[in-house]
C-alpha cells in the first residue's frame, strides 16, 4: 500500500479514510498566573493511514496515546502539531462535516443517558446528527433489533447490563449511518459472551464496507479482527503491519503456557532468571493462575521450569505454543 | 431477523433552519424526559414556589392592604420562582452532561453546543413559567387576591418577553458555568442578589444607588416592570413607560443571546484545546 509523506492532494486523499502525519499533542498544566507548571507529550509525532473499508487496530498500554489519538481524529481535541485528514477533511477546520460522517463508540459506561430509554437515547442522537425523522422512525427499531435490544428498548438504560449498554453504544454510533467508525475499547469489562457479540457486530460492519478504527487491550481481539495493527507506545507508533507480519517479529521464540496452583512471585522470578528465558508474564491473582514463558528453547526448557517449582505448588496444565500477537506486542512495548 | 445490511440509509434533513429546529426539539424533549425521570422535580416546582409565596405574604402581611399590593407580591413571587428555576437549571443543563458522562458524546455531535444548551434552557425556563403560574394560583386562591389586569394583552406579551429574556440570560449563565466545576456555588451566590436587584419583592428604587447599574443590566428587571405596569392599576415604578421597558428588555435579551453564542464558540474552542471539559 502506498504511503504518502506529504499532505495528500484532494484526489489522493480520496484513497485514505484516515491520513495522519507527524501528529503531536502536548498537555500542559498551568498555574493561577497562566505559567506552565507541567508539560507532557501524549503524542510525539505519529504517522499512519487507513484505507477505505479497512479494519485498523490501534493497540498499546494505558497512557500510550490511544485515547488522545482517537480524540484528535474525532475532532474532540486539537492537535499541537502535525496533520490529520478524516475522509479527506481536516480535523482542525472541518469539524461538523467530519462529525456528521463518523460514529464513535466510547468504551465503558460513558456516553448514554441512563435515566431514559434506549429509544429515547437513539431518537435524541439521531436528531442531533440530523437524520430525517421519517428515516429515523424506520432505522431505530431495526438498529435495536440488529444489536439485540428489541423488546427491552423502552426500559431505562440504568437497568441494562454492561453488555446491553455496549450494544446500545454501537446502535448510537450507527444511528446516522456513518462511513467511518471509531471503536474505543468496545469490549472492555464485558463477559466473554458479550464481548463475542460485539466482535460479531464489528465483523458485520466490516462486511458492510465500513471503515473501522478499533482500539483494544485484548491482543487476540486485534489479531482476530484487524487487517492491520498499529502498536503505540509512549506517544509513538513503534510498529505497524498485519497481525501475521507483527507475529513474524517473534518467530524466533516459542511460548510455554502454564496453568498452575500455588505458584508464588518467587517462582516467577526464578523462571525469569533461567537462561534463555526472554520474558515471563504471570497472573497469579486469578482463581486459575497462568504463567506465560517466552523462550527460544521451546519444550527443552520444561525440565528446568518443573525443577524450579516450589514445594506445594503444582503445574495443572502446560502447552507449547507458537507466539501470538500478544508476544510481539510485549516485545515492542518493552523495548 | 434484520441484519446490518437491511438498515435504511441515514438520509439527513436539509436546510439550516430545519436542522437547528430539529436540534432544539431534540434538546427540549430530552430535557423534559430527564426532568420527569427524577422524582426531585417536585422540589423546585411544587414545594419551593409554595414556600416563596408563604414567606412573601407573611413578611408583608399587615403592613399593607388592598388587592393591588397583594397582586404586586404574587407577581414578584412568581418571577422569583421563574428566576430560581432558570438559574438552577442553567447551572445544571450542560453541567449535567459532565457528571453523567455524556459530555464527550454531546461535544462530538455535529451541531454547535449553543443550540443544544438553548433547547435545555428553553425547557427549564418554561418549567419556571409553570412554577410561576403555580405561585399565582396559590397566591390568588389562598389570599383571595383579585386578578383583574389593567391590560391583559400587554400582560401576556410582557410575560412571554420576560420568559425569553430569562432564557437568554440562562443561556449566558450556562457558558460561564460550563467552564467551572463549581456551578452549584456560583448558582447559590447569584440567586439572592438577582432577586433583590430585579425588584421582585420591592421597588429597585429603594436600593442603594450603586446597585442600580447592575439592576438595569438585568433584562428581568424591565420584564417585571412591564408586567406590573400591564397588571396593576396606577402602578408607579421606574420612570419608564411599558413600551420603553419592553424595548430595553428586548435589546438586553439580544445582547445576552449574542454574547452567549459568542462565548459558546470560545468555550468549544477552549474545550478542544484543553481536552478535559468532560471531566467531572
Amino acid at each position: 500500500m502506498q504511503v504518502l509523506e506529504q499532505k495528500p492532494t484532494n484526489a489522493e486523499s480520496r484513497e485514505w479514510a484516515v491520513w495522519v502525519k507527524g501528529l503531536t499533542r502536548e498537555y500542559t498544566t498551568r498555574n493561577f498566573f497562566g505559567g506552565v507548571t507541567r508539560s507532557t507529550w501524549a503524542l510525539s509525532g505519529i504517522d499512519f493511514q487507513i484505507a477505505y473499508g479497512e479494519l485498523f487496530g490501534l493497540i498499546g498500554p494505558n497512557g500510550a496515546g490511544k485515547t488522545t489519538t482517537i480524540k484528535i481524529l474525532t475532532t474532540l481535541l486539537t492537535p499541537t502539531g502535525g496533520d490529520a485528514l478524516i475522509l479527506g477533511l481536516d480535523v482542525r477546520k472541518d469539524l461538523y462535516e467530519i462529525r456528521r460522517r463518523i460514529g464513535i463508540v466510547f468504551g465503558g459506561e460513558r456516553g448514554l443517558y441512563n435515566r431514559v430509554s434506549a429509544v429515547d437515547n437513539l431518537r435524541y442522537f439521531s436528531d442531533l446528527y440530523g437524520v430525517d425523522p421519517g428515516v429515523a422512525r424506520k432505522r431505530i427499531p431495526q438498529l435495536l433489533e440488529v444489536v439485540g435490544l428489541a423488546g427491552r428498548e423502552k426500559e431505562r438504560v440504568e437497568k441494562y447490563s454492561r453488555g446491553m449498554k455496549q450494544r446500545l453504544h454501537i446502535a448510537k454510533a450507527l444511528v446516522h449511518d456513518p462511513e467511518l467508525i471509531f471503536l474505543d475499547e468496545p469490549t472492555i469489562g464485558l463477559d466473554p459472551a458479550g464481548a463475542r457479540d460485539i466482535r460479531n457486530m464489528v465483523r458485520d460492519l466490516k462486511a458492510q464496507g465500513k471503515t473501522i478504527l478499533l482500539t483494544t487491550h485484548y491482543m487476540f481481539e486485534a489479531e482476530e479482527l484487524c487487517q492491520r495493527v498499529g502498536v503505540i507506545s509512549k506517544g509513538k507508533i513503534v510498529a505497524l503491519d498485519t497481525p501475521s507480519e507483527l507475529k513474524n517479529m517473534v518467530r524466533d521464540i516459542s511460548v510455554i503456557d502454564l496453568k498452575t496452583y500455588g505458584a508464588t512471585m518467587d517462582y516467577v522470578e526464578a523462571l525469569r532468571a533461567l537462561p534463555n528465558v526472554v520474558r515471563v508474564v504471570a497472573d497469579l491473582e486469578s482463581e486459575q493462575q497462568s504463567i506465560r514463558i517466552q523462550t527460544p528453547l521451546g519444550a527443552d526448557l520444561l525440565p528446568k521450569v518443573v525443577a524450579a517449582l516450589p514445594e506445594g505448588a503444582k503445574i495443572i496444565d502446560r502447552t507449547i505454543k507458537e507466539p501470538t500477537l500478544e508476544d510481539a506486542y510485549l516485545r515492542l512495548v518493552e523495548e | 431477523m434484520v441484519s446490518m445490511h437491511d438498515l435504511p440509509p441515514g438520509k439527513r434533513v436539509s436546510g439550516y433552519f430545519a436542522q437547528k429546529a430539529q436540534v432544539l426539539k431534540a434538546s427540549i424533549f430530552l430535557t423534559r424526559k430527564l426532568f420527569f425521570a427524577d422524582p426531585q422535580w417536585v422540589i423546585p416546582n411544587i414545594i419551593a414556589p409554595f414556600v416563596f409565596t408563604m414567606v412573601a405574604f407573611f413578611l408583608f402581611q399587615g403592613q399593607t392592604s388592598g388587592s393591588s399590593f397583594l397582586l404586586y407580591l404574587v407577581l414578584g413571587s412568581g418571577l422569583m420562582g421563574m428566576w430560581g428555576t432558570t438559574i438552577y437549571a442553567s447551572a445544571n443543563s450542560i453541567g449535567f452532561d459532565r457528571w453523567n458522562g455524556t459530555m464527550e458524546a454531546t461535544l462530538a455531535a455535529p451541531v454547535p453546543l449553543s443550540w443544544i444548551a438553548l433547547g435545555r434552557v428553553l425547557f427549564n425556563t418554561l418549567q419556571g413559567v409553570i412554577n410561576a403560574v403555580f405561585i399565582l394560583v396559590i397566591g390568588l386562591a389562598w389570599f383571595r387576591v383579585g386578578f383583574s389586569l389593567v391590560n391583559p394583552a400587554a400582560f401576556f406579551l410582557a410575560s412571554v418577553a420576560t420568559f425569553l429574556s430569562l432564557s437568554s440570560f440562562g443561556l449566558l449563565l450556562t457558558t460561564i458555568l460550563l467552564l467551572s466545576r463549581k456551578g452549584g456555588f456560583i448558582t447559590n451566590s447569584m440567586e439572592i442578589p438577582v432577586y433583590i436587584a430585579t425588584g421582585t419583592m420591592f421597588p429597585i428604587i429603594l436600593l442603594p444607588i450603586v446597585y442600580l447599574p447592575f439592576a438595569f443590566m438585568l433584562a428581568p428587571t424591565w420584564g417585571i416592570e412591564a408586567i406590573r405596569t400591564a397588571a396593576l392599576p396606577g402602578y408607579v415604578g421606574l420612570p419608564t413607560t411599558y413600551w420603553e421597558d419592553m424595548v430595553i428588555m428586548a435589546a438586553e435579551t439580544f445582547a445576552y443571546l449574542g454574547l452567549a453564542f459568542f462565548l459558546f464558540k470560545r468555550v468549544e474552542a477552549y474545550a478542544k484545546r484543553i481536552g478535559t471539559l468532560e471531566e467531572y
